[in-house]
């Protein structure tokens, strides 16, 4: 068996738990819907103003409800030591990172769909405007956000470390994606999505190496 | 996708299990201190020892779960360091954790086990009515008795077919029918040729076994301690 194939089988079992579970429809979109109602409320009726600040809150809510989908990914391992399961498997352990990623980047894309809309209705948001540019950003900043995750994750079961490990790590090494999602998003809803390629460049760029990374490094962190 | 068998052993005449030294601390408190162990093919040993003596550490190790952190070892003829993938193909360890997805339903557990060990699903069904479980294998782990969710790990080990078998208190929470049902799986790999490493508190378990070792505070003791001397009377 390969290691995409692997890779798959860890991935669908994850989506069938979440399916399952509706964790992602019963906590994290409640979570980032909250958030941005808060935001709002906060901001006041100034309709240019809240146009102006949505890419940032609308980023601000998929990075929180982000940390949320990883501590779930790695929660189902941590029920009764399944995560153990996955230690004890003769499988290349880039195909748990690989898989543990790509289940984390599904979930959040169609949670995006969901806060994308949310954030277009609350603050007035043009999404129809530069949609290519601004779809590309959330895909390649998904891919990120998820790689990240996916990698520091498995700390969160690990009896050594602590949870507060996580967002400590996980949260600066993200801001990349942060960064980068905001101007492309700001840039693609004024109509000048044409200048973000250098945005998307820096989110494809920073998808490469934790991707890497994730492939080269999990084994040291999954086995003791 | 094949069930592993007999013939992808590589060295077929090393002994199944060979610990030099082998200690294990977590920070700085010592779980396995200095074992020299060497069990042979086909052999059924009993390891006993009270709550802390470092029995399930033992069995880690021996599981690759965990590595020693000072001495040196192979189990099945591959280094404990260096083969750990070889080792996982061939080891199967059977603990009070069952290691089950709670929201997946039995069958679903092992055919995701089948997929990361790389073997047959045909054998689930087989396996499934062997631990009595045919008839819920549809539901959700979540809804399964401790007992029940022990039978599924009792099921993933009867389709692993594994050369080394390690089982770690794995009567808690079963019933008699169950542990029956555990006791077969023992006998069964120990027919096939495989080896068994049964740790266990229960004085009327392990009857099988060819040898007993016991285990105190870390220390594996020497089968002519007086202490074993008790625990075979």
């Amino acid at each position: 068996m390969t290691m995409l194939r692997q890779a798959a089988a860890i991935a669908g079992k994850d989506l069938r738990i979440e399916v399952r579970g509706r964790y992602a429809l019963g906590a994290v979109l409640p979570f980032a819907a909250t958030l941005l109602i808060a935001f709002g409320m906060s901001l006041g009726p100034g309709e240019t103003l809240l146009r102006e600040t949505a890419p940032g809150l609308l980023w601000l809510a998929v990075m929180f409800a982000s940390v949320l989908s990883f501590r779930r990914a790695y929660q189902a391992e941590g029920e009764d030591g399944a995560l153990e399961g996955l230690a004890l498997a003769p499988i290349d352990r880039a195909a748990v990172f690989l898989g543990k990623a790509a289940a984390v980047a599904v979930q959040l894309w169609a949670l995006e769909v969901a806060i994308v809309l949310l954030v277009s209705g609350l603050f007035g948001l043009p999404v129809g405007r530069g949609v290519g540019v601004m779809m590309a950003g959330f895909a390649l900043g998904t891919v990120g956000l998820a790689a990240v995750g996916s990698l520091f994750g498995v700390l969160e079961e690990s009896p050594r470390a602590r949870e507060a490990v996580f967002p400590l790590l996980v949260l600066p090494l993200a801001t990349p994606v942060l960064l980068a999602g905001v101007k492309a998003t700001a840039l693609a809803t004024a109509g000048r999505g044409g200048q973000a390629g250098g945005w998307l460049g820096l989110l494809g760029a920073f998808d490469a190496v934790f991707l890497a990374a994730g492939t080269l490094v999990f084994g040291y962190l999954l086995d003791d | 996708m094949s069930v592993p068998t007999w013939s992808n052993v590589a060295p077929a005449d090393a002994p199944a299990v060979v610990l030099s030294g082998v200690t294990r601390v977590f920070g700085v408190t010592p779980a396995v201190v200095r074992v020299d162990l060497r069990v042979e093919r086909g052999q059924i040993v009993l390891v006993r020892g009270s709550n802390g003596a470092g029995k399930s550490t033992l069995l880690r190790i021996l599981a690759t779960l965990l590595s020693p952190t000072y001495g040196s070892g192979a189990v099945l003829g591959f280094d404990l360091l260096r083969d750990r993938e070889a080792i996982r193909e061939r080891t199967e360890l059977l603990g009070h954790r069952t290691r089950l997805y709670e929201d997946l339903t039995g069958a679903e557990n092992l055919r995701f086990a089948c997929a990361m060990f790389g073997l047959d699903r045909a054998g689930i069904p087989g396996a499934l009515e062997r631990v009595g479980l045919r008839t819920v294998a549809r539901e959700l782990v979540r809804g399964y008795s401790q007992g029940m969710r022990q039978r599924v790990a009792v099921a993933r080990a009867i389709l692993r077919r594994p050369q080394l078998l390690l089982l770690d208190e794995p009567y808690a929470g079963l019933d008699t029918e169950a542990r029956g049902v555990v006791d077969e799986v023992v006998l069964e790999t120990n027919g096939r040729g495989g080896t068994v490493v049964l740790a266990t508190h229960e004085p009327t378990r392990g009857g099988f076994a060819g040898r007993t070792l016991f285990m105190e505070a870390g220390r594996l003791l020497p089968e002519a301690h007086p202490a074993m001397e008790e625990v075979r009377a």
